[in-house]
């Protein structure tokens, strides 16, 4: 019994399973998938569980798996890094700009206009630097 | 883990954990070898449970690779499946099992009342 063909969704599904399964069970699912669809089960619902059935196939620990999980590993540290980078690059000019209009408000104009110690009539009258200029760090 | 008994020996009940899925599978291929979609067909029939084909083929290979069910050669593309003596074995266990827990629970329920 020939069924109607898999959707390319399904396809695309089952492209997301190891090769080692979709060399055994590739054709059969995409079968299965398309006689389901045709009995009236939601093309989305069998992808969906499809792709639950890979996420768990990639998770299962299989003997001779050593070299695709540390490429996996590899890609999801590569993307986890790449996140990290796009997170700080999109960061790091809004903290560059806080950082310098932080530090030039809150260093002192100059030394000489904003003196700590200044004699007033012979007595010495305190000035806080931070009064003296308004700023609020 | 729970221990069935049967003919005086203790044997552990290997499905204890194994999933709902990998059970209706057993029970469904205790009758005859059948293939995935015959699977879903039968369980959602005998049990109202509708497995997704991604369920089906995780329990699959699971059972496959704890020596319950087997393989048999492909017909045109599709692998009917069929149970293994230890997977029959295994069933009983199980079976026997959940009997003694309902049995236990409807006499519990008679005796509170409720």
């Amino acid at each position: 019994m020939d069924g109607p063909p898999a959707p390319r969704l399904v396809h695309t599904v089952l492209r997301c399973y190891p090769a080692r399964w979709r060399r055994r069970h590739g054709d059969e699912a995409a079968e299965l998938a398309a006689l389901l669809i045709r009995d009236g089960t939601p093309a989305a619902a069998v992808a969906g569980s499809y792709l639950a059935g890979a996420g768990r196939e990639w998770l299962t620990p299989r003997p001779g798996r050593r070299v695709s999980a540390v490429a996996c590993a590899l890609l999801v540290a590569a993307g986890a890094l790449g996140v990290s980078t796009g997170l700080l690059a999109s960061a790091g000019p809004a903290r560059a700009a806080s950082t310098s209009r932080a530090s030039t408000h809150c260093r002192p104009s100059s030394p000489a206009t904003v003196p700590a110690l200044t004699p007033d009539r012979g007595q010495p009258r305190l000035v806080i630097p931070a009064a003296a200029h308004g700023r609020s760090c | 883990m729970a221990i069935g008994k049967r003919d005086g020996q203790a044997e552990p009940d290997v499905l204890r954990r194994a999933g709902e899925a990998s059970v209706l599978i057993l029970v469904s291929l205790a009758d005859g070898p059948k293939h995935g979609y015959a699977l879903i067909q039968d369980i959602k029939e005998l049990a109202g449970v509708e497995l997704g084909p991604g369920t089906l083929y995780g329990a699959l290979d699971r059972l496959e690779r704890l020596g319950l069910i087997e393989s048999l050669p492909a017909d045109d593309r599709r692998h009917p499946y069929q149970i293994t003596r230890p997977g029959a074995a295994a069933l009983r266990v199980h079976l026997d099992s959940l009997e003694r827990v309902s049995a236990a629970g409807r006499l519990r329920l008679q005796l509170g009342g409720i």
